[in-house]
């Protein structure tokens, strides 16, 4: 057992100069791990590194949904793919040939997320990250994108460039949240991508892989991704 | 991070004053404050963050993200003395978090030679009141005492939860001169369970807080806040009457499940 609450293992690091890092995590419709998943799966990229945590629930007393309680988001419990049974974790992938990093989040449980969002984006500093795209769904009809971030300069270039504006304030709870919340405390210029998707009530996280689809095409623009 | 100061702009200060007021009851404290700030044209030299803030973080009209977190500002009076306001946009969730909050400002107040600490904060109550009072509660008979001469009524007992009241407990076992208004108020609350604010206890707690401070402040701008508030909690308060008399009529009575 290790003595911190939150620990990572690195694998081999290709080389990387202030990549571009994009975040996302389970949460409504699960649109941004499904971004996160699609890219990787897209760009090849490696695995560069696993975060682990004490803050990571093993335990749930009743089931969990996202948007129910604060204390209980995400997933509770062991990891088990294609059989074999890991630990809840963050992984980071890399692509040196198009200078990006992928994050796939995880929610920790409600004390624990403070510490986990920190060490991810010191994490995310420590590899010379500059600029920081987190991808997000937001309750609503209309199949548009709207945009958030933690500089003027950086909302008006995503209206001047990708006519992206801004419609949605209020909370952003969790894990992809606090990460973009921190990011201008490391120096990242943070932008926040939220894709319109109508909640399902019965399952809040149940995929939207439409609403995904949007983000990932316009992050293909935004960023270059298809050479 | 139990707790950090990120410092903005380092300060030395001659003679230095530290004024609390953090979101609670009716927002008052935090109100307060803020006017002050707004009035005085109080600059920010610290930011505090902490993993007891509550997890999230918010979105403003204008896009922008915001991490929860609380902030010093600061303002030298025209007689030279320094004042730094705490203030921000949450409280710790955590007994354990309140404390290393407030214990971390006190510290980094103590260092900058802090001498005196107010706090501001609500007192929630049915009774029925044309004024609200203001009570006050310090860590000296001598403070009581002027605290009274300015208009102040002294809370014999009671609880104050929260930082805005942890900050005085703890001023106190480190030594400092502390005091806490607590305005009167009725802390309306929404369908949803925030508090409605009522500028017109903060209004009151500032009348009293200037006086300590010997300043003088615009109230216009918070004056305006009054009467539009005070027109919002009178409906709030017809539409809580008519409940009242609907359920005393009909027999029916406000009951508990334990």
């Amino acid at each position: 057992m290790q003595d911190e609450e939150v620990w990572i293992k690195r694998n081999e690091t290709p080389p990387l100069k202030n990549p571009v890092v994009v975040v996302g995590s389970p949460g409504l419709r699960s649109i941004g791990k499904l971004a996160v998943d699609s890219l990787v799966d897209q760009t090849k990229a490696t695995l560069i590194a696993e975060l682990y945590s004490t803050h990571f629930p093993s335990v749930y007393e009743t089931s969990p949904s996202y948007a129910a309680h604060p204390s209980m988001p995400g997933e509770a419990g062991a990891v088990v793919e294609l059989g074999r049974a890991d630990l809840p974790k963050v992984q980071f992938y890399a692509s040196a040939n198009l200078q990006l990093v992928l994050v796939r989040g995880y929610h920790p449980n409600f004390y624990g997320q403070y510490v986990v969002a920190q060490k991810v984006v010191d994490f995310l500093g420590d590899l010379g990250v500059e600029r920081m795209v987190v991808v997000a769904g937001f309750g609503s009809k209309d199949k548009k994108i709207v945009c958030a971030a933690n500089s003027q300069k950086a909302l008006e270039d995503l209206k001047t460039r990708f006519d992206v504006g801004v419609g949605y304030k209020g909370p952003f709870m969790g894990f992809s949240g606090l990460v973009f919340g921190f990011a201008k405390l490391r120096g990242i210029e943070a932008v926040c991508l939220f894709a319109g998707t109508e909640p399902n009530e019965e399952n809040l996280e149940l995929p939207d892989p439409e609403a995904s689809g949007r983000v990932v095409e316009l992050l293909n623009r935004m960023l270059s991704l298809k050479k | 991070m139990n707790a950090e100061i990120k410092v903005i702009k380092q300060i030395a200060p001659n003679e230095l004053v530290l004024i609390c007021g953090l979101p609670g009851a009716a927002y008052i404290g935090k109100l307060s404050i803020d006017y002050l700030i707004q009035q005085l044209k109080a600059e920010l030299v610290g930011e505090v963050y902490s993993r007891f803030f509550p997890p999230f973080v918010i979105i403003k009209e204008d896009g922008l993200v915001e991490l929860m977190r609380n902030e010093l500002q600061h303002v030298r009076d025209e007689t030279g003395r320094d004042i730094v306001f705490l203030s921000g946009n949450a409280q710790a969730f955590s007994p354990e978090g309140q404390y290393e909050i407030t214990d971390k400002v006190l510290d980094w107040a103590i260092e900058k030679g802090v001498k005196r600490v107010y706090s501001v904060a609500a007192l929630v109550t049915d009774r029925e009141f044309e004024a609200p009072n203001v009570y006050a509660t310090a860590t000296s008979a001598l403070m009581l005492e002027e605290a009274k001469s300015k208009g102040a009524q002294v809370l014999d007992h009671g609880v104050i939860g929260g930082e805005n009241g942890l900050i005085l407990g703890l001023a106190r076992k480190k030594g400092l001169d502390g005091i806490c208004l607590l305005a009167e108020t009725h802390g309306y609350q929404t369908p949803t369970g925030e508090y409605v604010i009522d500028p017109r206890a903060s209004k009151a707690a500032l009348n009293v807080l200037t006086q300590f401070l010997g300043i003088k402040v615009d109230m216009e701008p918070m004056d305006k806040q009054v009467a539009q508030m005070d027109e919002a909690i009178a409906k709030m308060a017809e539409i809580e009457r008519r409940v009242r008399e609907e359920m005393m009529q009909s027999g029916k009575r406000p009951s508990y499940v334990t």
